[in-house]
């Protein structure tokens, strides 16, 4: 594991925990004996009040590559999530997020969370990564909206 | 721009002192005098003897040649516009070393043409990233970044206020050190040189991008200048960087094209064969390093007289598996239960599929039970569905010899071909019996060597020409072509007949020699006729095919 990405997720780490956008959770994974992976992290994305995603916090698998912050981390949906650019696997479908477009080194993990909390309701309607959100988005909008409202009931925490 | 004062703060200069490179840049190169596509086709410009109205002139090139190349437009644009070097040259790279539409687009707006190409002042981001979503982020916010009396600890007043932190490895650097460890280029956004150098080299290395990486903040376009990248990163990576620019440059020249022969490091320059013009002319050109290739399409070796877009449905023909699968269907059928793929080699219409043991029909693929007692004769032959299925069989199998009647003439030619060193050597011992027994001086066998060079240029323009018929429409000039192939391929097997012979005495090798030349010379102008009647016949549209060009 490279020293520069260690260094670097622990000063994130202490940044988040100073001050973080309210609703969302950031934090290392830790093991079942108690270490902490720094290179794995498990985020809480809430739902924008007053949009059909407002009231679930959907969680996201960060898995940062050796060569970060050279390289994005790897930002999945786990369980995946019904929205047209998370592909079925989960993996989210951003330009930031990808390091041939828009990814650059000093892109936040802050920065990544709002960007995909934006994504919620803004789908990216030229990339669709997955065909059942991407056709009831452009077919059936009433269907896709209760269909999101749904899912957001489902993740509501406890 | 200089006697200009209000435009001069377009130009935020990055830390490194770009005068100093100007000098370099100003080597003159005499301009290559570029004469108009048109002349292709005019009498006007056969100076050599041998030039033919669908031939082509072009120059061979280096590496040195084509940075030269390069520094005269930069040094031209540079002197117009009155910018830095290294500021024309981006320039340059994003209007595609289009110095007229650089010019007018500068002229017209120079604040835009500068922010488009990633020359952006500090104050204004690029236009041409997405910005991040809103938030209170220090970093998010642009206008708070640049206002003045702001703590933000990115921009250029860090310098003179405390320690700086790189916002990517964040690690902290005193006031000291900044200058030494830290760099900013003129859009302000500060990292560590540590960071430069890693970002740097894994967008060169392992992205193999140069002249459109940016500044390492997020939504900033800010292009990295060559000179920085010179500087912050390892000999070898600078060295590839370069290669890559050069690449570009060749890449986005229509009139460039690189020799495609392995370690062959020369340039092709050629104006008189835009992609327009490709379905007229075939501009087959030969390099230094004594290859043909065609400056067209880029294939490494001469495909006269075959069109560049007809050479790559030919490609693709023989590549993919389209004639597998139709030799598939011409002569195979599936088990209408497992489906299994099944060759009939012999035997009865009753089959018992291997596989699954189900028993059908070969005739009507019917159930064989339905046949009653019927034996051995499909009842149902003359059934519409029967005579269809044989129909598509026939059209099916005819269009297949149809291919491989073209494919093996032009697969032979190809192998004849490969064989060309053996067919060398072979010659140049025949030519030593030749001066050892037969008292001929070393100049008089010559006439072998050359004969197996007509021999194998004939080869390889009968190769093409096959392809060339497999395409054309059956009409009358397709049938004056096939005669002319015929000529040149029978005078190539005469003298390749000849070639082969033994020589046993004095007699019989003065009258070899004899054939020899002469059969040569016959090919030879075979070859010429065909060739000529072929491109030819695109200038004045004489050919039709099978698909459209």
């Amino acid at each position: 594991m490279s020293n520069l990405a260690q260094a670097r997720l622990h000063e994130e780490r202490k940044q988040w925990r100073k001050d973080h956008p309210f609703g969302f959770y950031a934090k290392p994974v830790k093991a079942a004996d108690g270490t902490m992976n720094i290179m794995l992290w498990e985020v809480g994305i809430p739902g924008k009040t007053g949009t059909i995603w407002d009231g679930g916090v959907y969680k996201v698998v960060m898995t940062f590559p050796d060569e970060f912050p050279t390289k994005p981390p790897k930002c999945k949906f786990d369980p995946p999530l019904f929205h047209p650019n998370v592909y079925p696997s989960g993996t989210i479908c951003l330009s930031i997020l990808d390091e041939e477009k828009n990814w650059k080194p000093s892109i936040t993990i802050k920065q990544i969370v709002l960007g995909v909390q934006d994504l919620l309701d803004h789908p990216n309607i030229g990339d669709p990564a997955q065909i059942d959100a991407y056709q009831m988005y452009k077919n059936d909008k009433n269907a896709y909206e209760r269909r999101v409202k749904q899912q957001a009931a489902e993740r509501r925490p406890k | 721009m200089s006697s200009d004062g209000e435009n001069d703060d377009f130009f935020f200069e990055d830390e490194y002192d770009d005068a100093s490179d100007q000098g370099e840049m100003m080597e003159d190169i005499d301009s290559t005098s570029e004469p108009d596509v048109y002349d292709a086709l005019s009498p006007a410009l056969e100076e050599a003897p041998q030039r033919k109205p669908y031939d082509v002139t072009w120059k061979v090139k280096t590496l040195q040649e084509i940075i030269d190349m390069q520094n005269k437009e930069i040094t031209k644009i540079q002197s117009v516009l009155e910018v830095p070097a290294s500021s024309a040259a981006i320039l340059l790279r994003h209007y595609v070393w289009n110095s007229e539409k650089l010019q007018e687009q500068f002229w017209n707006d120079p604040a835009f043409a500068l922010n488009e190409a990633g020359l952006s002042p500090p104050s204004s981001p690029s236009t041409r990233t997405i910005p991040l979503p809103q938030s209170p982020s220090r970093r998010s916010n642009r206008s708070i970044r640049s206002g003045p009396s702001s703590p933000i600890r990115r921009t250029r007043s860090v310098v003179t206020s405390g320690p700086f932190e790189c916002p990517i490895c964040c690690m902290e650097f005193d006031q000291q050190a900044i200058n030494k460890h830290t760099y900013s280029m003129g859009c302000g956004h500060r990292f560590c040189r540590d960071c430069w150098t890693e970002y740097l080299s894994g967008k060169i290395k392992s992205e193999g991008e140069s002249a459109k990486i940016q500044c390492m903040e997020s939504g900033c376009g800010r292009i990295v200048r060559e000179e920085v990248i010179d500087e912050l990163v390892e000999k070898d990576i600078s060295k590839r960087y370069h290669n890559l620019l050069n690449a570009a440059f060749v890449a986005d020249s229509p009139n460039l094209r690189w020799c495609p022969h392995p370690n062959c490091e020369f340039i092709i320059e050629c104006s008189q064969a835009p992609s327009r013009m490709l379905n007229q002319i075939v501009p087959t050109v030969g390099c230094k390093c004594g290859h043909d290739l065609c400056f067209g399409c880029g294939y490494a070796a001469s495909h006269r007289p075959v069109l560049c877009k007809i050479v790559k449905l030919w490609e693709k023909k023989c590549a993919d598996d389209s004639e597998t699968s139709n030799w598939l269907q011409a002569n195979t059928k599936e088990c209408t239960k497992c489906q299994s793929t099944i060759e009939k080699n012999g035997g009865c219409n009753h089959m018992t599929c291997k596989k699954c043991k189900w028993e059908f029909c070969w005739v009507c693929m019917g159930p064989w039970t339905e046949h009653g007692t019927a034996w051995y004769q499909c009842n149902r032959f003359d059934e519409k569905s029967g005579i269809d299925a044989r129909d598509n069989q026939a059209k099916s199998r005819a269009s297949l010899e149809r291919y491989l009647h073209y494919f093996n003439r032009w697969a032979n030619h190809e192998l004849s071909a490969k064989l060309d060193a053996e067919f060398y050597q072979k010659t140049e011992k025949k030519m030593e019996q030749m001066q050892n027994s037969g008292n001929l001086s070393w100049i008089e066998v010559q006439f072998a060597k050359q004969a197996v060079d007509a021999v194998i240029k004939a080869r390889t323009t009968l190769k093409w020409s096959y392809c060339m018929a497999f395409y054309l429409k059956r009409n009358n000039m397709t049938e004056l072509f096939e005669d002319n192939q015929r000529d040149l391929e029978r005078a190539v097997e005469n003298l390749g007949y000849l070639l082969e012979q033994n020589i046993s005495d004095t007699e019989s090798i003065s009258k070899l020699r004899q054939d020899i030349t002469n059969q040569a010379a016959y090919v030879q102008k075979r070859h010429d006729i065909l060739m000529d009647d072929t491109l030819k016949g695109y200038l004045e549209r004489r050919w039709e095919f099978t698909v459209d060009i």
